[in-house]
């Protein structure tokens, strides 16, 4: 059986140009019509085979949603779809500069236990690293656009470590929610 | 555009064609079912007229099972005998629930595996039982309701139930000879009887404090679909911890010494009922002297009550803004529903309006709203309803992962990701010459194994001698629509594969639920093949009637004639041997039709999706974005 749609890059499923910058709403509804047709909930009542079916193209269509709505995971797409491998994008140069502001937050995040009141300063240093992001998002933009790929390679890494950070930051506050 | 879809809109099949569909709430404290009946979803409620179904289940007579009030009128009594709130025990380790059961006054078996069993004067009887006794109550009165047999049913769980637990639910319906389509989490199943009923278009966010759980989810209704942003909660947080919290009072105030089982459970319905009483008024008198003979009652005022349950509320909260967070929103939200009894406590809700800078929405029952849910998303399932009236995208609650070397978790599938999912990563040999690896899958959010809740092991043997590194492992996780997870690994130079469909590690195997099914005197065996040959029967028809109607509208454009007359030929045969009473023989056949009709579905898929595609005219979209 042929499922030309499937073969399709991402963007291409959800008829949309191949770029970092995205409107959300039109992938919403891209991405809700298409499982207006595809899940398997559409197929509760049929055979097991149909299912199946459903079950498999309904996660596909899930996977190509979740890569492109997140912005960390769309550049790595892009990255990907230009050529590179992880391990190359991996193994991109990054400044010192940035190294040495990524220990010193990730100093911050790890004393923070010790603070009279944790909740205040966890919350102003989620502020410091989702601003961050975003600056490391426009680089990436502006790189890729320009087919900079190694300048993009460059700005992808640094959201990675932010985005890593930030998943740290969150743990550390749904460790204080477990403390109360 | 499922194959099964005969009735256009507004030309509605027969209702002796609607299929009878079940919505269960089966809840900590009390459980509820509702059915839909001439398009409105309604709760069913007993012969004296009463909705809720009290979950407790009572052994203390070895002849016989009690559930519901007349089991909770004897829980003072028999205290060990009388099993409440045995969902906090569902899908958990002896060892998880030790203090909790300590607390409730049962008697826990010894078990060499860690699994829960609690000792009464009926035998040892595992949580899952229990579960299925307050499950086959409900499924009576939907019999007695409407004398027919259920077709399918839907059955809800709070959205932070875990695996185990989950699978522990699916168990009992089993156990109890219910037909699940789906397990629905309560809070969506709440937002979809809010949604349909006032057609809304926005984000909601559902609270809902029941008597044991707290969750908190975040979704979005768009033109019918449903999208969980983000869920979160407290599966050890609810109604019964205030009630502790004054219970604790009480005994403090009265300086009531040690308390025997009876007393404790004397003393936790009084405290309950204080707290009822506290949401209509400022102050009320606990009488005490059935546990201190002659004692004077002590006055508990609603600043008081207030000040024990403000550090729980405040939990709640927390684990709201995080949830905000996962969402991707701040804290703008268009409507807040709250669901559970313990929403009705006036802090509670002024604590959520405040968070929110919403009023909640509790029009619906808040003790209903979530049964109410669950049986119109059933009747959907079961086919009653026109196309693309609604459709759910939920998400898994909890990350899934593997343990790696030095005991860390790598997370395969993060939380809060839409279901159905597939998702591979690779993984490679640590040793050289390794033939085999350990796979040992993890659910949570923490980075170490010995953190995280373990789901299952198992190995894949067979890889070819190789140096360290060189072998190429990619291991799947597959999630379905009900949240239950199948992982796989494949050694992809030769091909060598393994699997396992996750059994949590506390939950039943599929003999011990046969054996159960065996032994319980309620499905004896002439009942079980008359629902067999029933069951298949409804199979086989479906599969009939889907295929007509299919067969109708595109045979034409996508079947070759030769494809068509074996078909023809096929259905005919199945047709024949509907009437008669061979299970094995329809099932064969029907199996087979269904496997000749595959690529015919797929053909029908394929062409529905291009149409989806090409239907999505930049017109189309300007009247959606509006």
């Amino acid at each position: 059986m042929s499922f030309p749609d499937f073969k399709q890059n991402y963007f291409e499923l959800f008829n949309l140009p191949v770029q970092f910058a995205l409107d959300q709403d039109t992938l919403g509804q891209h991405f809700r019509h298409l499982q207006q047709e595809l899940h398997p909930d559409r197929f509760a009542s049929d055979s097991a085979q149909a299912q199946r079916l459903a079950v498999q193209y309904s996660a596909m269509v899930n996977e190509a949603y979740a890569t492109l709505s997140k912005p960390q995971s769309r550049a790595v797409y892009l990255l990907q779809l230009a050529g590179m491998s992880q391990q190359t994008i991996d193994a991109e140069h990054i400044d010192g500069g940035f190294l040495i502001e990524q220990m010193d937050l990730r100093e911050k995040l790890e004393s923070i236990h010790a603070l009279v009141d944790p909740d205040t300063v966890l919350e102003h240093l989620i502020t410091e690293i989702t601003r961050d992001i975003a600056t490391h998002q426009r680089e990436f933009a502006e790189a890729f656009a320009a087919d900079d790929l190694a300048g993009a390679a460059s700005a992808c890494v640094k959201m990675q470590y932010l985005d890593k950070l930030l998943l740290q930051a969150e743990q550390i506050e749904s460790d204080l929610m477990d403390k109360l | 555009m499922a194959l099964l879809q005969i009735a256009e809109p507004g030309q509605s099949p027969l209702p002796h064609q609607l299929k009878r569909s079940l919505g269960i709430d089966l809840g900590t404290t009390n459980s509820l079912v509702a059915t839909v009946r001439g398009g409105r979803a309604e709760v069913l409620r007993d012969e004296q007229g009463v909705a809720m179904l009290p979950s407790v289940v009572n052994y203390s007579d070895p002849g016989g099972v009690l559930v519901g009030r007349e089991a909770y009128a004897l829980a003072a009594q028999f205290p060990a005998d009388t099993l409440v709130s045995i969902k906090r025990f569902m899908g958990r380790g002896r060892d998880d629930v030790l203090e909790d059961a300590q607390r409730s006054h049962y008697v826990l078996a010894d078990d060499e595996q860690g699994m829960v069993r609690l000792v009464t004067r009926a035998g040892e009887i595992s949580p899952v039982q229990a579960s299925a006794e307050i499950l086959g109550a409900l499924r009576a009165r939907a019999m007695a309701a409407r004398s027919e047999a259920i077709d399918g049913v839907v059955i809800t769980v709070p959205a932070y139930f875990d695996e185990a637990q989950r699978q522990a639910t699916k168990d009992a319906a089993k156990l109890a000879g219910l037909p699940v389509l789906r397990l629905l989490n309560e809070p969506t199943a709440a937002a979809v009887a809010y949604g349909l009923d006032a057609a809304e278009q926005g984000v909601i966010a559902v609270y809902d404090l029941g008597g044991g759980t707290f969750d908190i989810s975040i979704l979005r209704l768009h033109r019918g679909v449903f999208e969980v942003l983000a869920t979160g909660g407290d599966t050890a947080l609810g109604g019964d911890d205030f009630d502790a919290a004054i219970a604790d009072w009480i005994v403090q105030q009265a300086g009531c010494g040690t308390l025997g089982a009876g007393e404790h459970r004397q003393l936790n319905s009084l405290a309950r009922a204080a707290k009822e009483k506290l949401s209509q008024e400022q102050s009320v008198a606990v009488d005490i002297s059935g546990l201190l003979p002659g004692a004077e009652p002590v006055t508990l005022t609603r600043a008081t009550f207030e000040e024990l349950a403000q550090p729980l509320v405040r939990r709640t909260l927390r684990a709201c803004r995080r949830c905000l967070r996962d969402a991707g929103l701040d804290a703008e939200v268009d409507n807040v529903v709250l669901v559970g009894g313990s929403t009705r406590v006036p802090l509670v809700r002024a604590a959520v309006a405040e968070f929110f800078q919403r009023e909640p929405l509790a029009n619906i029952d808040p003790d209903q709203v979530v049964a109410i849910g669950a049986a119109i998303q059933a009747d959907i399932l079961v086919g009653n309803r026109p196309e693309g009236d609604l459709l759910l995208l939920d998400v898994i609650p909890l990350s899934l992962g593997l343990e790696t070397m030095g005991g860390l978790v790598e997370k395969i599938v993060p939380r809060n990701t839409t279901i159905p999912v597939s998702r591979g990563q690779e993984f490679t040999t640590f040793k050289d010459g390794q033939t085999a690896l350990a796979l040992h899958i993890v659910q949570g959010e923490r980075e170490l194994v010995a953190d995280s809740r373990s789901l299952a092991r198992f190995e894949l043997r067979g890889i070819p001698p190789m140096v360290a590194g060189a072998a190429r492992i990619l291991v799947t996780f597959q999630v379905d629509a009900d949240g239950l997870l199948n992982v796989s690994a494949t050694e992809e130079t030769t091909g060598v594969r393994s699997a396992v469909t996750v059994k949590p590690s506390f939950g039943l195997s599929d003999e011990q639920i046969a054996d159960m099914l065996q032994a319980s005197f309620s499905h004896a065996e002439q009942d079980k093949q008359a629902r067999q040959l029933a069951e298949q029967r409804l199979e086989s028809t479906q599969l009939l009637e889907g295929l007509e109607a299919a067969m109708a509208a595109d045979a034409e454009q996508l079947l070759a004639e030769q494809e068509c007359a074996q078909l023809h030929e096929q259905m005919q045969g199945l047709r024949a041997l509907l009437p008669g009473s061979d299970v094995a023989a329809l099932r064969e056949l029907t199996e087979s039709l269904g496997k000749a009709s595959e690529s015919f579905a797929a053909r029908r898929m394929d062409k529905s999706i291009q149409e989806a595609l090409a239907g999505l005219s930049l017109d189309a979209l300007d009247e959606e974005v509006k």
